[in-house]
């Protein structure tokens, strides 16, 4: 037991390393929602949501914070696991006695990394330039939020990676599956409104929104999120059924 | 404690015994066979190679043998285990080189054999592994960096890392040019001098007569022939060639052809060939003295190679229905 955290921590380790040595991936990762959460939010500084005294900013950090837990988990480490079966590295660790708990243990605990410094910079940046803030209490909800985010979301990344066959449509796969969710899930507009109702219901079933509503959760006092939770708990169930069923060591 | 255990298990089996046996394997995909009644055996220490033209069951073989297909019919040890059902116990003591796997794309050299050596109990000291494959100078280059010969030589390196009684190499030098493939044969050479058992896959017949032992040619999913190089071409019934330069009586015809020998005469060079290289030889000697030849300047004597055996053995195959 002992053993395999010990070689899940070095598998981390190396992950971690590598992902910083493509400047480009590692700053594309980080800049992406980091540019988004500025932009947007200087457009919505001093609005407030229709009919509240909620300031516009106040729930879209928190979206942002959402859609970091997002590119990390799912874009990242979905596609990075497809560039490894396609490279053929997952039937290289086949052929050694590492076990396979250990080795996507270090891949999960280096996503958990990346998305520990996505959070903190998004968080940061959203107080200091927004003044947004968790609420009193709130870094509970924030760290149940992304705990259930990354487990939700880096099973929905592996079960991807089953369906993408070569690694050159790895990232954009991994992009245009949930970008278009985000959207009219209103991550990047608090304001967003006016989708026709089927539409809207349709967006709640994804996970997206019900990530992003926890989280808003952490800044604006709102009712328990049961229906947010159970939406990730069941969405989680149906990734990990996907893994089991498609999941694959070499293409 | 463990320790002494795990040491036992390494090293009982290494003095009897063999290192592989296959009896009897076959193996079908669907309604295709691609094994029909394989048997070989590897022997501890030596370097044994299955050679065999493209579709012949090679590889199919070695993941049988690597526990990654359970095979249709047969049985297979491996290092006295059942690859089978004992996998992950094989995986310690084995070190495979498989066709098309690749690397962690950022990964440097030193820093993923170091962490391929972590995966074992017993790993090979990470200075011996970069010595055996000659990439110390690369230690610190980014894997995507490194050219064809050099990833196939970081493929040895990791397969070594744990120290492996037992080495599949499959193909290993496929699509290499003649440098590469001299600096990979080099590494294999090392790695029979630790003294681990290598069986090895390959195409090429120069390959199989440079490194191996022993060889077994695999045709259409059966063993053809098995034995030392010259086993295997004594075995296929080939005649041994002998040639000298035809001498000017001869082509002048001031000297006639000797009797029983099936001597011709092309152009410069005089060419017969023999079962009993040592009679022909003598006759062919006496002739020469009787007529005055000489010593027959350019005087040869090959052993049927195994080029010519396995073009005999691999070419129209007859037996595909």
């Amino acid at each position: 037991m002992t053993r395999s955290v010990r070689l899940a921590a070095r598998q981390a380790l190396l992950d971690q390393r590598s992902f910083w040595r493509s400047v480009e991936y590692a700053l594309f990762t980080f800049a992406f929602p980091l540019m988004i959460l500025l932009l947007v939010g200087a457009a919505n500084v001093g609005s407030y949501l229709p009919g509240t005294h909620v300031k516009n900013t106040t729930v879209f950090v928190p979206g942002i914070l959402a859609f970091g837990v997002i590119v990390a988990a799912y874009v990242n480490l979905g596609s990075k696991i497809a560039v490894l079966r396609h490279d053929g590295v997952l039937k290289r660790i086949k052929t050694t006695p590492l076990p396979s708990a250990a080795y996507f243990g270090g891949l999960v605990a280096s996503t958990v990394a990346t998305v520990i410094l996505i959070t903190a910079c998004t968080g940061l940046i959203g107080w200091l330039a927004f003044g947004a803030d968790p609420r009193r209490g709130g870094l509970l909800t924030l760290s149940v939020g992304l705990t259930l985010g990354i487990v939700c979301f880096a099973t929905l990344g592996l079960a991807i990676s089953s369906v993408i066959t070569s690694a050159e449509s790895a990232g954009p796969i991994a992009y245009a599956s949930f970008l278009p969710i985000a959207i009219i899930s209103g991550v990047f507009d608090p304001t967003f409104s006016g989708l026709p109702q089927w539409l809207s219901r349709l967006v709640a079933a994804f996970p997206v929104k019900a990530l992003a509503q926890v989280m808003q959760g952490a800044y604006t006092v709102r009712p328990f999120p049961a229906w947010d939770l159970a939406n990730l708990a069941l969405w989680t169930a149906l990734g990990a059924g996907f893994v089991a069923w498609r999941f694959r060591w070499h293409t | 404690m463990t320790d002494t255990r795990v040491i036992d298990e390494r090293t009982a089996p290494a003095t009897v015994g063999f290192a592989v046996q296959v009896r009897g394997l076959r193996m079908s995909y669907g309604s295709t066979e691609v094994l029909r009644g394989v048997d070989f055996d590897v022997r501890y220490g030596e370097v044994f190679c299955l050679l065999g033209p493209n579709g012949a069951g090679k590889t199919t073989t070695l993941e049988i043998l690597e526990g990654f297909r359970s095979p249709t019919g047969g049985t297979v040890r491996v290092l006295g285990l059942n690859p089978a059902a004992q996998a992950a116990r094989l995986r310690e003591r084995v070190g495979m080189v498989l066709q098309e796997c690749g690397f962690p794309r950022q990964a440097r050299v030193a820093e993923l054999i170091d962490i391929w050596r972590s995966y074992y109990p017993h790993p090979r000291p990470l200075c011996d592994l970069l010595d055996v494959v000659e990439l110390a100078e690369v230690r610190n280059t980014q894997v995507r960096k490194l050219s064809g010969g050099q990833r196939r030589r970081l493929d040895f390196a990791l397969a070594l890392a744990g120290d492996p009684d037992l080495v599949f190499l499959d193909e290993p030098t496929t699509g290499f040019d003649p440098e590469a493939r001299r600096r990979c044969w080099a590494a294999i050479e090392n790695l029979r001098r630790l003294g681990a058992t290598i069986l090895l896959t390959t195409h090429y017949l120069d390959e199989a007569e440079r490194l191996a032992d022993r060889i077994a040619i695999l045709r259409a999913g059966r063993i053809e022939l098995a034995g030392t190089t010259h086993e295997v071409a004594a075995r296929a019934g080939l005649a041994t060639r002998i040639s000298f330069t035809t001498p000017s009586a001869l082509r002048g015809g001031q000297v006639a052809l000797p009797d029983g020998v099936g001597l011709a005469v092309r152009g410069p060079v005089s060419v017969c060939h023999t079962d009993n290289a040592a009679v022909t030889l003598r006759r062919l000697l006496d002739w020469a003295l009787e007529n005055r030849l000489g010593d027959l300047d350019g005087l040869a004597v090959a052993a049927p190679s195994l080029e010519d055996t396995y073009l005999e053995l691999t070419g129209p195959d007859p037996e595909i229905t």
